[in-house]
């Protein structure tokens, strides 16, 4: 299967050319393309293995059949050695105070911000990408030059030609499904003979229902007063499987099936829940790239790297340091080192600035662990008219189209862009349907002074209630741009907060600017208009319920209106280690190289200095491949591929010049 | 399938005994949830429900309740017949057979029932999630099992088979009141803001203690 599996203690017996830190998307797509071309790769992979076997990969489902809250890390199990933050660990404050936070968190992060950062990661094999979405919208061209083209943000090193090459290449590597003449026309794809994978996944009847009553209207953003936007329902690029597009490659692409199981997994078959799994294993992921990997490629779980070791003159760094335990719910750990020509953090953009943060690495410019962003996404939901019969909600995959105009043209001057998702998965994120349904319908629970209700409906009628009340369900996913803004950061203290197994905490400072918040409010209210527009019975409420401001929330005026707002996390955790060519306000170059340690690297969504309103990953991919072959070409010059392999030390120096 | 041999006539006897207890469970299961007795057989759930509510419950105060609703449905009557804490059961049992989890009761049921347990939702088994009843209600399928097929979601979905259709071949009382505290049947085109979930105020909140919605939020904006 997978490269060579080893124990901690065998991954440490030997020299590698390069060691990576997490087994997750950026980590194997590293560790694929650094293997296929010789070199001697370890993966040290933070949480449990388990999943790229059959049986492992049926535990994480029934895992999540048995969750009460089927929330995205609620299929893998908890770790106590290498914990994971949670959508669960907050809470709301009931009646807060005027200025104090709104919020607790407790679990892994530890949070004294103004508004809670919402998202969560996954620390096991295949990381965060065991659970997310496979939404692969590119970024826009506009979106790598904000600060310049509409004074907001920060500008990318690249462009988004320089990426077009590295995006086609990841979206083969994902296995996308997409519609390339709309992509074409968002101005996100410029290459004329570009095509996707595999075909379109089908829009939703959902999809087809919104395009229908609204066909192409133009609604207005009454914080933009001056543009018009044109509604049109776009496919989303997904990388899940559906039939190979015969126009790619010849024809020779082949989906790739289920991990664990031979000639299991072909095309999506609608199990509804590619967040937190994917049954069929039709949804991309991690271990995809992991299979069929070569002897050179060793990958070691439970292995949590703890420190890399650098030299304090030369700034090259030797190895990393890296603790294991047998059980997951001890804190007994043994130590360990690993020794490497180059050391590659792919750990999660908040797990990287915790290590180079307790490492003490690149200090120069100040900036690690700073900028970190998310898309705050808000929620709306609404019930369409009876009349027009049941959507179909809860079917396919979490959402297939949405509403782009929002997030292009000079409105991002005065809010933050937005993209609308049009969601398949009716009320579920925003009340706990349908399960809620049934319980609010029975009437179950009590009212507030904790006596049983007596309203409620059975047998027949509830059904029927139920097949209207759930049948009807619209919901919006609004994603908003985050800038970055050095004050939101990532930070640790080792003296106050640890885990289990000894290692800081990450401590996050949060907030949202006003061009942020400008967006939210927004884009509540373009989904009020769309939800008119649909006739649909608009249920969205922000407000704070028997005073319990729910999580996220806050009050934003402008124009002199005043809303009710709140906003969750997106899972895009980006920005802690931002990219720049200057050394004194970046941390990364634009090969992902720590500008203080020639021999390091630091990949992920952390090296963004912006996200625009794509979903990060295959922006993430992208750079990570561009990085691989960066990578490559440093080992060539400073060493030869195994073929005539040397167990010598490489020469720091030598190092230094090669990759300089 | 043969079963083996009773070692003599008394494990016969409990084995029919809790064949007729399991049908007599179902059989007035159906006019509570609106599923036909064939479904909810289908569901392979039926003894784990009636394990799982006699001991969340209670096996005495179980047994009281049933006899209660058993006496109400047998003389067609609806769960309006019940007190306060026997129409919270009801509620529990019918969100167990849709869901399969059992819910958060109202703190006073919890309390009248004397339960040793925590108040918490929870599902009883892996295997109850995916047979939960309401995905059907709306033609759908359980989010993570019993797939329908590529593409299947870009087709229309059949429409909603009205209540009384629904009564009919259950064969329930035309006249039965399937419904508590509510004088008027509830009309699919305005179901009251009551009877729907409101906003989930953070992640943690289980579905069986989500608040009510408010009214709906009317715009004042123009359209589009």
């Amino acid at each position: 299967m997978t490269g060579t599996t080893v124990t901690a203690d065998d991954a440490a017996r030997r020299r590698y050319h390069a060691v990576i830190v997490g087994g997750g998307w950026a980590g194997s797509i590293l560790a694929k393309r650094l293997g296929a071309q010789g070199w001697q790769v370890l993966v040290l992979e933070a949480g449990n293995g388990g999943t790229e076997t059959w049986p492992g990969y049926l535990d994480s489902l029934s895992t999540f059949y048995s969750a009460v809250a089927k929330v995205p890390n609620s299929a893998y199990r908890p770790n106590t050695a290498a914990p994971s933050p949670d959508v669960l660990d907050l809470a709301p404050v009931r009646n807060p105070q005027t200025g104090q936070p709104e919020f607790t968190a407790q679990g892994y992060f530890v949070q004294n911000g103004k508004l809670p950062y919402g998202t969560d990661y996954l620390r096991a094999l295949g990381g965060t990408a065991m659970h997310w979405l496979g939404a692969v919208p590119r970024m826009h061209p506009d979106d790598f030059a904000t600060q310049t083209t509409y004074g907001y943000g920060r500008d990318w090193p690249l462009t988004a030609q320089d990426l077009q090459r590295w995006y086609a290449e990841a979206e083969r590597e994902l296995g996308v499904a997409g519609h390339t003449a709309e992509q074409k026309e968002l101005g996100v794809v410029t290459d004329p003979h570009h095509q996707y994978p595999m075909h379109h996944i089908p829009q939703s009847y959902i999809d087809q229902y919104c395009h229908r009553k609204l066909k192409d209207a133009v609604v207005k953003d009454e914080t933009v007063p001056d543009e018009k936007y044109k509604l049109k329902v776009t496919g989303l690029p997904q990388a899940r499987n559906s039939t190979p597009n015969p126009e790619y490659d010849h024809g020779t692409y082949r989906v790739k099936g289920a991990v664990g199981l031979p000639n299991y997994g072909e095309r999506c078959v609608g199990n509804a829940s590619c967040v937190p799994i994917c049954p069929v294993q039709a949804k991309s992921h991690p271990l995809r790239l992991q299979t069929g990997l070569r002897d050179n490629v060793t990958f070691a779980h439970r292995c949590v790297v703890t420190r890399v070791r650098a030299a304090a003159d030369t700034g090259l760094a030797t190895g990393v340091e890296y603790r294991t335990y047998t059980d997951p719910a001890s804190p007994v750990s043994r130590s360990h080192i690993a020794e490497a020509d180059i050391v590659i953090l792919a750990a999660h953009a908040i797990e990287n600035a915790r290590l180079m943060l307790f490492s003490g690495l690149a200090t120069k410019s100040g900036q690690v662990g700073r900028n970190l962003m998310d898309h705050p996404t808000i929620l709306n939901w609404a019930l369409s008219p009876e009349a027009d019969g049941p959507l179909g909600p809860f079917r396919g995959p979490g959402h297939t189209s949405g509403w782009e105009t929002f997030r292009f043209g000079k409105g991002r001057r005065t809010r933050a862009p937005f993209r609308i998702e049009i969601g398949n998965w009716g009320w579920g994120w925003a009340t706990g349907a349908p399960m809620s349904n049934v319980a609010t319908a029975l009437g179950i629970g009590g009212d507030a002074h904790g006596a049983v209700r007596k309203d409620g409906v059975f047998g027949p009628e509830l059904r029927r209630l139920l097949g209207s009340a759930i049948g009807r369900q619209l919901q919006l996913q609004i994603a908003v741009e985050q800038s970055a803004d050095p004050a939101n950061r990532v930070t640790i203290d080792p003296a106050r907060y640890r885990d289990a197994m000894g290692n800081p905490r990450p401590v996050l400072t949060y907030n949202l600017d006003k061009h942020t918040r400008d967006g939210l409010f927004a884009a509540r209210l373009v989904a009020r208009k769309i939800f008119k527009g649909l006739d649909a019975e608009d249920h969205t409420n922000h407000a704070p319920r028997d005073g319990v401001p729910p999580l996220g929330h806050f009050v934003h005026q402008l124009n002199h209106k005043t809303l009710d707002l709140a906003y969750s996390g997106a899972g895009h955790g980006a920005g802690t280690h931002v990219m720049g060519t200057d050394d004194r306000t970046s941390v990364v170059d634009p090969f992902q190289r720590l500008h203080d340690h020639h021999n390091v690297y630091a990949i992920g969504c952390g090296s963004m200095p912006s996200i625009g309103t794509s979903n990060p990953t295959l922006t993430m991919m992208a750079l990570a491949l561009r990085s691989a072959a960066h990578i490559h070409q440093a080992l060539i010059a400073a060493r030869r591929p195994i073929e005539v392999r040397t167990t010598a030390n490489p020469d720091a120096s030598t190092m230094a010049e090669a990759t300089a | 399938m043969t079963a083996p041999a009773a070692a003599d006539g008394t494990q016969d006897e409990t084995q029919a005994e809790a064949q007729a207890e399991l049908k007599d469970f179902v059989a007035y299961c159906v006019p509570l949830t609106g599923f036909a007795a064939f479904d909810l057989y289908a569901t392979g759930m039926a003894r784990l429900y009636l394990d799982t509510a006699r001991r969340q419950v209670g096996a005495a105060r179980f047994a009281e309740f049933w006899e209660k609703w058993r006496t109400a449905a047998a003389a067609g009557g609806g769960p309006e017949l019940l007190g306060p804490t026997h129409r919270e059961v009801a509620r529990a049992l019918t969100y167990l057979w849709f869901t399969g989890a059992w819910p958060r009761l109202a703190p006073d049921a919890h309390a009248e029932l004397r339960r040793d347990m925590a108040n918490v939702e929870f599902i009883v088994s892996p295997s109850a999630y995916p047979e939960g009843l309401v995905w059907r209600t709306f033609h759908g399928h359980p989010g993570g099992a019993k797939p329908p097929g590529f593409g299947t979601w870009a087709v229309k979905p059949p429409a909603m088979v009205p209540a009384a259709e629904l009564r009919d071949d259950l064969g329930l009382p035309a006249d039965a009141v399937y419904r508590t505290g509510l004088p008027d049947g509830v009309s699919p085109d305005a179901i009251p803001a009551h009877l729907l979930p409101g906003h989930r105020l953070s992640r943690d909140i289980p579905p069986s203690a989500v608040p009510t919605a408010l009214a709906p939020t009317t715009p004042e904006e123009d359209p589009v």
